[in-house]
């Protein structure tokens, strides 16, 4: 016989199935009821197909005994092999370990763990490091703030008394004996023309910042805070 | 349990069959139609599902792993028997067919009756083609839902329920071609 594969008769032809086999929800079930009352088509073949349905159950109960009752069996065995698959989903990472540890030799054992206990102690010294860090910072800039003022005073001076050096071997020269003014064409000093009391025989307040500047000892906003002190003999000289 | 067959427990997996054979046999016997044979399928199902077991993931269900295995074994018996020209021995089989369980109570006649039934119902089932059969009688015979079905067969719901419709309208035929004869 060739198969016979005929359209539908109703668009409803899924709904008539699931009504059928009673797995309609309530409000569905009774939706269709009333649609059989009003579809001929429907109305007809859920009569044929509840006869099939029925033969078909008698053949099994036959076959296989009226005590065959397959839901009660499928109720039991659903229950517990979603209980397993559930279980198994569960603890398939934690059965997978356990397995590893109940097949493995005991070196391989003794190894995994040690290397576990490795990787923990790295851990903890990793993220102690970490956490500790910051507090060095800290140390490192305190620690300049420290040498500052010291450090700039007495490089300072030392490079005060070096210029003087150098100016007191120029004063030997007539030009200097005759007071005349400092040359241009020495870099390191800044030739300050406004009298002030007090000013020193070569360098001028002005000029002994600048050339701490030079030396690039201090930053120019903290000059104003330097108090350079320097010798009594290079105030008593007349100022030029 | 599930978990000590797949680490190749055997009494776990003894467990296992003993909890779905009868599923299992009723599945092999809606398709095949004998119980020789849905013995037989039964048999190699769990045997199948046994070398299998590494395969099983526990994505789905055990009882839509072990269904689909079942299936499989239906179709590929079914196959086999087509190619070796086995229509002899089913004549025989179809004259001899044993009803397995009557009720004491029942007539002769009624016997007779309901066992002409039966055949003519089995006849039917068995000439579906497998897609239409196999939803057939994973829904009349061992009466899961539409949505067991689909997951087991790994197809969408309103497929499972065409197909069932489909297959309902062509048993109807048979049926109703046999109930004209019997009238006759």
């Amino acid at each position: 016989m060739h198969e016979v594969k005929q359209r539908p008769a109703c668009h409803r032809a899924e709904d008539l199935v699931t009504y059928l086999y009673g797995e309609a929800s309530e409000a569905d079930a009774l939706d269709f009821s009333k649609h059989l009352e009003q579809c001929d088509a429907c109305g007809s073949e859920f009569g044929v197909f509840n006869q099939v349905h029925e033969s078909i159950l008698t053949w099994r109960n036959e076959a296989l005994g009226a005590a065959f009752d397959p839901r009660a069996i499928a109720i039991d065995s659903a229950v517990e092999s979603n209980q397993f698959v559930r279980h198994e989903r569960k603890l398939s990472a934690l059965a997978a370990l356990r397995e590893f540890f109940t097949v493995s030799p005991p070196w391989l054992q003794g190894a995994t763990a040690f290397a576990a206990l490795l990787l923990l102690v790295f851990g903890v010294t990793m993220l102690f490091r970490l956490s500790s860090k910051p507090a060095e910072v800290v140390n490192n800039n305190t620690q300049e703030r420290r040498y500052t003022q010291q450090e700039v005073k007495a490089e300072v001076d030392s490079a005060v008394q070096k210029t003087r050096d150098e100016m007191a071997k120029q004063t030997t020269s007539p030009s200097i004996l005759n007071n005349e003014k400092p040359t241009p064409n020495r870099p390191q000093l800044a030739i300050n023309q406004q009298s002030r009391a007090g000013r020193s025989h070569g360098l001028s307040r002005q000029e002994r910042q600048q050339l701490a500047a030079d030396l690039r000892l201090t930053n120019p906003a903290e000059e104003e805070e330097l108090q350079l002190a320097l010798p009594e003999q290079d105030q008593q000289r007349p100022n030029q | 349990m599930v978990e000590l067959a797949l680490s190749g427990d055997p009494e776990a997996f003894g467990e296992i069959v003993r909890r779905w054979e009868r599923r299992i046999f009723a599945l092999a016997f809606g398709m095949l139609g004998r119980e020789e044979d849905a013995r037989d399928a039964t048999q190699e199902t769990f045997l199948a599902a046994f070398r299998n077991l590494r395969n099983f993931r526990g994505e789905a269900k055990v009882s839509s792993w072990l269904h689909r295995i079942a299936v499989n074994q239906c179709i590929t018996r079914q196959r086999r028997a087509k190619v070796r020209g086995e229509t002899a021995l089913e004549d025989e089989a179809e004259k001899n067919a044993a009803v397995f369980a009557l009720p004491l109570e029942a007539s002769p006649a009624r016997t007779a009756e309901n066992v002409e039934r039966s055949r003519a119902v089995r006849k039917a089932v068995s000439a579906l083609p497998p897609d239409l059969r196999q939803v057939v009688v994973m829904k009349e015979f061992e009466e899961l839902t539409f949505q067991e079905i689909a997951d087991a067969l790994e197809i969408p719901l309103s497929t499972v329920k065409s197909r069932l419709y489909t297959a309902l309208r062509q048993l109807q035929l048979r049926l109703q071609k046999f109930g004209d004869a019997e009238s006759v």
